[in-house]
């Protein structure tokens, strides 16, 4: 995954890291709902909080929001559009259009926070590691009825598995159709059977093999548990993380 | 008389679509033999290991392991006769080594502390502890073999079956595997490699068995073979080519 | 269902996990527009892993994404995502794979039936995403639309015509 996305998990070992993932989900989904009704001041507050974690991760912020291009370019489309529907204190007014005061405030508002939901979802998965993720998730299904939090954990792990199996095919078959000139079938339905089929006649083949490799390894649903390893400092950020909630909240 | 740890009788298999797979095949493997499996491709050798755990079932005729009838006693004989495939890409289930090394106990159910021990006790004799981090995807060609092999060691088998182990390797990442199928066998570990190319192993070998249209045609030491090896479709190795003294490929 | 089936069941399944995830990656370069996959996957995944399995790796991507896997399009993640101006289109995803397997299934999964199924599914993503997009942005009904699903449609035709006959190709070989 490495190559598609710079969002990818960073070995490390700062607190973040080495945080229980449980807690970072809980944290994460507390946050995020009291985000909603919060005011500036507070929403400013976390944002600086948030660069500090940032800069505890090693990423690079700029190469980052280069990186979010497409999704900043939405961000502005939410901003205008909210600065342009809603009504109040005229800023200016041209071509029929009214811009307000509280139209700009509101848009820059729901922007920015949308923006950090979204710095808070990329520190998470730099500094969490994709195994922890998935064990995480079967505690998390544990108490849900209907759902096989074992299996989904091992869907989990050979989808992850799968990932890099299936760039490398993808690439060696978009070279081979390079190599017999694929760029001049100007057909686009041929054009995508040409790279898909293979690719996937490719990867059920991996697939069945991995089947035998599963079986032959006694494969079974009912495993030994996963376990968790905290760092000890949980305590301190669950609390933490309530008192941040209550301030975006009132504040 | 040595134990016989695999008892094959007649082994006859059928495919799907008609094809005869294996015909007749009666033999049997013994504690601490090192055996070679060799033939062209088509001439029924993967087919002929995936009856050894249980991955395909016989049309006829039957194979015990240590006394016990494969078809009812799956789990016994996939943890008797370990198998490690050909392509460590599609038979990785782990996205980490360790966990990959994990995969098998957790089936068994293995308590999490027995197995974080017998994890760490098999990479570190296979000199893998210090990549147990590392997405598997990422490591070199010889050290993915490695860790399939680990993967299949930590369930303690007493016969380890390798299709094509040194295909798609660089020289370096033959020796290493060839190393460690090696100190395997010194380990008194019984050991069953299907290959297309002798070279690197007819030296260590005890034993070696050709096939040929779902045959075995001989079955004999392998230095009493060669000579006979290319009317199978066996490439004849590179000191009876030239008249010279077998040598160990080993360093 | 026998063990093994399971087994494989649970395997393509995640096959198509990653596919979904990776569909939203890689694209072929087509004219202006470059045809990303991923829709491609999920409407595969319905008519070859059957409504149940094919809901199961929806929704397992979903889960991944939702967890903070960097496995959504623009290469964020979790929760602000899904929750975000084009999360609408990622949970349609969840109706729109049982419904296109549950109709190509009962058509018999024949290639003609494939498209008709493929259609509606495609559809079903809009009817989730458009409104979606139109309230979390207060976009008009009609900018969300010029924005959220014209373009995308000439690509999306492409995409089931491509989709349906890489699935009569690859059923005999997947042998479900």
């Amino acid at each position: 995954m490495a190559e598609i996305t710079p969002f990818t998990y960073r070995p490390g070992d700062s607190i973040l890291h080495l945080l229980d993932t449980r807690l970072k989900f809980f944290i994460i989904s507390l946050v995020n709902i009291s985000m909603l009704p919060a005011g500036f001041i507070s929403t400013g507050f976390y944002f600086f909080m948030l660069l500090f974690f940032f800069k505890k991760t090693g990423l690079r912020f700029f190469s980052m929001l280069s990186n979010m291009k497409f999704f900043l370019i939405l961000l502005v489309f939410v901003f205008l559009a909210r600065a342009f529907t809603i009504t109040g204190d005229t800023v200016f007014s041209s071509f029929g259009v009214t811009v307000s005061n509280q139209g700009l405030a509101e848009g820059g508002m729901v922007a920015f926070k949308f923006f950090l939901i979204m710095l808070t979802g990329i520190i998470f998965s730099a500094t969490t590691k994709p195994s922890s993720v998935k064990t995480a998730v079967q505690w998390f299904l544990k108490p849900v009825p209907f759902v096989p939090e074992k299996r989904v954990a091992v869907m989990i792990s050979l989808a992850l598995c799968f990932m890099p199996v299936i760039l490398r095919q993808a690439k060696e078959v978009s070279d081979a159709q390079k190599a017999r000139c694929a760029h001049l079938q100007k057909n686009p339905i041929r054009k995508t059977i040409g790279i898909v089929l293979p690719l996937l006649k490719k990867t059920f083949l991996s697939a069945d093999n991995l089947i035998l490799a599963m079986e032959s390894r006694c494969y079974s649903d009912d495993r030994t548990d996963p376990e968790f390893n905290p760092s000890g400092k949980e305590r301190g950020f669950f609390f933490g993380s309530i008192a941040v909630s209550i301030c975006l909240i009132l504040f | 008389m040595p134990k016989a740890i695999i008892d094959i009788k007649d082994l006859s298999f059928i495919f799907d679509d008609g094809f005869r797979g294996l015909n007749h095949i009666s033999l049997s493997i013994n504690q601490g033999e090192f055996i070679i499996l060799a033939g062209k491709n088509g001439s029924g050798k993967t087919t002929f290991l995936r009856h050894l755990n249980g991955l395909l079932m016989p049309t006829s005729g039957t194979i015990r392991v240590n006394g016990l009838e494969i078809s009812k006693h799956l789990i016994e004989t996939r943890k008797t006769v370990g198998m490690v495939f050909q392509d460590p890409d599609t038979q990785m289930v782990g996205d980490t080594v360790f966990d990959e090394v994990a995969f098998g106990p957790e089936n068994l159910k293995i308590t999490r502390a027995r197995i974080k021990e017998i994890v760490t006790k098999v990479l570190e004799t296979l000199n893998l502890f210090h990549l147990k981090d590392r997405n598997p995807s990422t490591l070199s060609g010889g050290e993915k073999r490695k860790v399939a092999i680990a993967g299949i060691l930590v369930m303690d088998p007493q016969v380890i079956v390798f299709d094509e182990p040194f295909s798609n390797l660089d020289y370096p990442g033959i020796l290493q595997v060839l190393a460690t199928i090696m100190d395997l066998h010194r380990a008194g570990q019984t050991v069953m490699i299907a290959t297309h190319d002798i070279e690197p192993v007819i030296f260590e070998a005890t034993r070696m068995i050709i096939m040929e249209k779902g045959s075995v045609k001989e079955d004999d030491v392998p230095l009493n073979l060669v000579g006979r090896l290319e009317s199978y479709g066996v490439r004849e190795p590179c000191f009876s080519k030239f008249g010279l003294e077998p040598q160990s490929w080993q360093k | 269902m026998t063990s093994s089936t399971e087994l494989k069941m649970t395997v393509y399944s995640s096959l198509f996990v990653a596919l979904i995830a990776i569909g939203a990656f890689i694209s072929i370069p087509i004219g202006p527009v470059p045809i990303v996959l991923q829709n491609m996957f999920v409407l595969l995944a319905s008519i070859i892993l059957g409504p149940l399995w094919g809901l199961a790796s929806v929704a397992v991507y979903l889960v991944i994404g939702l967890a903070g896997l960097p496995v959504f399009a623009g290469g964020t993640s979790g929760i602000g995502k899904l929750f975000g101006p084009t999360g609408g289109y990622l949970l349609g995803y969840l109706p729109c794979v049982f419904i296109t397997a549950s109709i190509s299934k009962g058509l018999g999964k024949k290639m003609s039936s494939d498209i008709i199924a493929m259609l509606i599914g495609s559809l079903i993503v809009y009817a989730a995403g458009v409104p979606w997009l139109k309230v979390v942005t207060s976009m008009t009904f009609q900018k969300a639309l010029a924005v959220g699903m014209v373009p995308f449609l000439i690509g999306d035709a492409l995409k089931i015509l491509a989709a349906a006959f890489i699935a009569k190709t690859l059923r005999p070989v997947v042998k479900l």
